[in-house]
């Protein structure tokens, strides 16, 4: 029997600024029936919401007015007055040359989808959010999920250590 | 402190024991999953072909609003950058509009099945990049890509088109290359 996901029990936050992209994220969230589904337009919005109400996964945009994604994205991971440190947001940008990637990783973000976007992409990166959640790592220079993501073959010591 | 290497006959200094770092390994969150994933209710974790399927027609729901909406604001920028032509204090206003153009169009075109807008968004994305303010000819390379944008779409050319869409966009690069500087 395959495993399902019963999106009605999740709630989620989009914040983005461009109408159309914040619909069809909408739509494809509708659609798979989630039913508690907030859209705003600028960061401090969603901290408004996020410090309101229970939101599951944050759907964010790179390019916004004001403060951009991932001011907004170090604000939710390092900052005192963080609504939620450990909250999944999935960063939407068309921005997808390997930099940008990596610096967005840096800051702590729990998926990447290089827009334009299809059906598929989001949803996978829906699934890995709900269903394959990552262990946090905090480090002096670092707070967010386990970047190492490749399981590779390691003869060396684990400098890892608590 | 130093001693004698019997093996290399070198007096050698051993090395500092290094430092453990100061790690937090802090177990994953399963609340998410322990209450949506289930064997019962909702959408397999991997869908099938017609499920995809089905789900991309949600997404392509918004093509005629994308259609709608980008061909309005190409004329809305077309008309910013033609009154920048002759105006310089209106410049600065025409380059940012033309960023927020380039890079929505560059984010959408190919979800919508137009990623030869996608294509050339990404051309004047980058030769707007980090402007200010434009001359003359770099306003007017602006307007080529705007005008172009729009015959794509007003023509409902979807995928990449035929060798005459292509050698467009290889145009518009080699010319947003060629008037790229100064960059204020």
């Amino acid at each position: 029997m395959n495993a399902k996901i019963d999106f009605s029990k999740i709630s989620f936050l989009i914040v983005d600024g461009d109408k159309i992209s914040a619909q069809v994220v909408y739509d494809t969230l509708a659609y798979l029936g989630a039913s508690h589904i907030q859209r705003v337009k600028k960061p401090n919005d969603a901290f408004d919401v996020l410090r309101r109400e229970q939101i599951d996964i944050v759907v964010c945009e790179w390019r916004l007015r004001g403060m951009d994604g991932l001011e907004f994205l170090d604000v939710m991971r390092n900052s005192t007055n963080s609504p939620n440190r450990f909250i999944p947001v999935i960063m939407l940008t068309a921005h997808s040359e390997m930099k940008y990637v990596t610096t967005a990783r840096d800051l702590g973000i729990t998926e990447f989808l290089a827009k334009p976007f299809n059906a598929k992409a989001l949803y996978s990166r829906l699934v890995s959010v709900i269903a394959r959640p990552r262990r946090f790592i905090n480090t002096g220079t670092y707070f967010g999920p386990d970047r190492r993501r490749r399981q590779v073959q390691f003869d060396g010591p684990d400098r890892r250590e608590l | 402190m130093t001693h004698y290497d019997w093996g290399s006959g070198a007096i050698v200094t051993p090395e500092e024991p290094k430092k453990k770092k100061n790690v937090q390994i802090i177990p994953a969150q399963t609340d998410l999953k322990r209450r949506a994933v289930n064997f019962v209710k909702g959408f397999d974790i991997n869908l099938s072909p017609e499920q995809l399927e089905e789900l991309e027609n949600v997404v392509q729901r918004s093509t005629e609003t994308f259609v709608r909406d980008v061909g309005k604001e190409l004329m809305d920028c077309r008309k910013i950058v033609i009154g920048a032509l002759g105006d310089k204090s209106k410049r600065p206003e025409a380059v940012a509009a033309c960023g927020d153009l380039a890079y929505s169009v560059k984010a959408l075109g190919g979800t919508f099945q137009y990623p030869l807008m996608t294509q050339i968004a990404k051309s004047m994305e980058s030769f707007v990049a980090d402007r200010t303010t434009a001359n003359e000819k770099q306003l007017l390379v602006s307007q080529l890509h705007i005008d172009s944008l729009y015959v794509i779409l007003a023509s409902r050319v979807t995928g990449f088109g035929t060798t005459v869409e292509q050698a467009t966009v290889a145009a518009l690069t080699k010319l947003a290359e060629r008037y790229e500087l100064p960059r204020e």
